[in-house]
């Protein structure tokens, strides 16, 4: 009989306890913080620079690279002739994609401003001369503004002068987008990168419990300790499982990236020893589990252990083997991403790479599409097990 | 012939389950084994078929010696005694057919009954072990599906599979509705009649102790208080037995 507690006493462990946490608290943050010499400042967090830096960062997240046109080069031509009346005038449109000089020709030495419209804004384009031979003789670099306009000096060198009555002509060449709009590159790389995240993580769940299943009996009390013998296989079983789970996958996941060189390979393996040693000990506790009743009665019928096994111990785990190989495999598909980060492979791997290059729109794309497969999984694994148990 | 000789089993933790219990079995006795809750009824039956270690003391069965039996001998031995247990102890998520098939499992090959290769023969064994409880509709129902004494019918037929020639039943019908418990103890005593099993028995209700013993022995604090007839248990024995609060309680309802 233990007689309760003065409530004195439990206000004191309460305060220590308190005491204890806050303490721990403030050595964190000085380890963490202070020694590190960035000691953390609230106030960095209304810092108008973060928010400078971070706002177009979550834009280019918040506007993943979906869909895309077709892009094609397309001329645009603008004939000047010079000198005036060596050939006919050019007549620049009067909408779309144009170019417009200040004057309809020129004579040699003349100098004249080119004017673009509705042209891709915000881009670099080169500005060149077409002789009437049909060779280039280079021009400028311009930048299109916002609106896609850009002005330009040119000067009517005598290079360019019209020959056999052909003008000589100023050329922009531009990427268009024709076409319907299409799923994009990054889409295609997403999927590819989701698919191959997801098999990854299946073939490290189907791979573990091949291995796990056997090596839980071992591992369970109930069915190996028995005797010196089967006492050291269950300590040794136990032993090796727990050490394996002491591991971080993604620990694992650099040293077989340096073994067997980085990809999708690498990371099934790093994701099949951790499996291994997570599904043996929810196995193995699973077996402990059981109603030790029919492993009594069937031991009684004259059935030797592996018999035993099979027939009163298999039945009883199978619905909660079931239930922790889909949950663990919705477990892999998300350590398999951040594996994949390091080197392993998958949509981890191709979002490291878009973060890496600065294509922010891209890794957004790759970001959308882990939430959505997460939260698939996450869903499904939910049912099946609730179906099936 | 079942002899126990000087049995003594002693817990890891202390508890003395056994002391020198010795007794006799003769072949095609209905023996029941009486005594208050953790006298050692259990303890002793496990022993007979060792699934407990007794500490000291033998078993002799037909002559051979049971306590020193390993691995197949003792399987043999196992095979050739059926038990019942007061939870049933079907696998319960199975068919009522392999929980039957599964008594078979000490004659059949490991790899065969693992991939659940049975014989036509095990097969209409099984279906005629059900037909004789009285469950052959039931045979592909799971065993959960079943009431609490249509598992312990199924249970006699799992037994009924090893073609036994001792029946151990630890308190087969305390987990039953008493107007079951005759239900089910007719059966084991038609089993010890008609096919001669000799069943070794432990109960609680003095009523079904009168109605199906043929020999009682009364356990107390893990040690043998009492050998004899059922009709030889007077009010004072039972005192004696149960000691002096114990009150008579019938199980009803005498067939």
């Amino acid at each position: 009989m233990s007689t309760p507690k003065p409530d004195r006493w439990r206000a004191l462990r309460l305060t220590l306890i308190t005491l204890f946490v806050a303490l721990a608290y403030v050595f964190a943050y000085r380890g963490s913080f202070i020694a590190s010499g960035s000691p953390l400042d609230p106030r960095d967090l209304l810092s108008p620079d973060l928010w400078a830096k971070g706002g177009p960062l979550l834009g280019d997240f918040l506007t993943p690279d979906l869909a895309a046109r077709d892009i094609e080069p397309v001329t645009l031509q603008l004939p000047v002739p010079v000198p005036c009346g060596s050939a006919e005038n050019g007549a620049p449109a009067a909408s779309g994609p144009r170019l417009v000089p200040s004057v309809p020709c020129a004579e040699p030495r003349d100098k004249f401003t080119v004017e673009g419209f509705e042209l891709q804004p915000n881009t670099e384009l080169q500005l060149r001369w077409r002789l009437p031979s049909g060779q280039y003789f280079p021009g400028q670099f311009i930048t299109t503004d916002a609106d896609g306009y850009f002005s330009a000096e040119f000067e009517a060198r005598p290079i360019v002068a019209t020959k056999d009555g052909v003008p000589g002509q100023i050329e922009v060449e531009l990427q268009v987008e024709v076409g319907e709009l299409k799923p994009s590159q990054a889409f295609f790389d997403v999927l590819d990168g989701v698919i191959v995240t997801i098999f990854m993580a299946l073939m490290a769940t189907a791979a573990a419990v091949v291995v796990a299943a056997p090596f839980s009996f071992l591992a369970a009390q109930n069915v190996t300790r028995r005797g010196p013998v089967g006492t050291a296989v269950y300590y040794t079983v136990r032993t090796i499982f727990n050490i394996l789970r002491s591991f971080e996958a993604i620990v694992i996941a650099t040293l077989f990236a340096f073994w067997v060189d980085f990809g999708p390979f690498a990371g099934v393996l790093a994701l099949t020893v951790v499996t291994v040693a997570s599904l043996g000990k929810l196995f193995s506790e699973a077996i402990e589990g059981i109603d030790p009743g029919p492993v009594e009665a069937l031991t009684a019928t004259g059935a030797n252990r592996l018999q035993v096994v099979w027939f009163a111990i298999v039945p009883q785990i199978v619905p909660n083997f079931v239930s922790f190989i889909i949950y663990h495999w919705d477990i892999n598909v998300r350590i398999s991403t951040i594996i994949g980060y390091v080197g392993g492979g998958g949509i981890g791997y191709y979002l490291a790479q878009m973060i890496n290059t600065g294509q922010d729109n891209k890794a957004g794309t790759a970001i959308w599409a882990i939430v959505l497969v997460v939260w698939a999984m996450d869903f499904i694994s939910a049912e099946v097990r609730k179906r099936y148990t | 012939m079942l002899e126990v000789q000087n049995l003594h089993k002693v817990y890891p933790n202390g508890t003395r389950a056994l002391t020198d219990v010795s007794f006799n079995v003769e072949d095609g006795e209905f023996l029941v084994v009486i005594g208050l809750s953790g006298s050692g009824k259990s303890t002793l039956l496990r022993c007979v078929n060792r699934l407990i270690e007794p500490t000291q003391g033998k078993i002799l069965w037909d002559g051979v010696d049971v306590t020193a039996a390993t691995g197949a001998e003792l399987r043999g031995v196992r095979r050739r005694i059926g038990m019942i247990f007061q939870q049933f102890n079907l696998v319960k998520r199975s068919t009522v057919m392999t929980n039957v098939l599964a008594g078979r499992l000490g004659y059949v090959g490991t790899a065969g009954s693992l991939v659940g290769l049975w014989s036509a023969e095990d097969k209409a064994q099984a279906l005629r072990a059900l037909e004789r409880v009285g469950l052959a509709e039931k045979a592909n129902a799971r065993a959960d599906a079943l009431s609490g004494g249509q598992q312990q019918r199924v249970a006699i037929a799992r037994a009924l599979m090893q073609n036994p020639q001792l029946i151990l039943a630890d308190e087969p019908v305390a987990s039953l509705d008493p107007v079951l418990s005759h239900s089910i103890l007719q059966y084991l005593e038609q089993l010890n009649r008609e096919e001669k099993i000799t069943v070794v028995c432990s109960l609680h209700f003095l009523d079904l102790v009168h109605r199906y013993a043929t020999r009682v022995i009364a356990l107390k604090d893990g040690q043998v208080v009492f050998t004899g007839l059922p009709q030889e248990i007077d009010k004072a024995r039972f005192k004696e037995i149960y000691g002096e609060d114990a009150i008579e309680v019938k199980a009803g309802l005498s067939a």
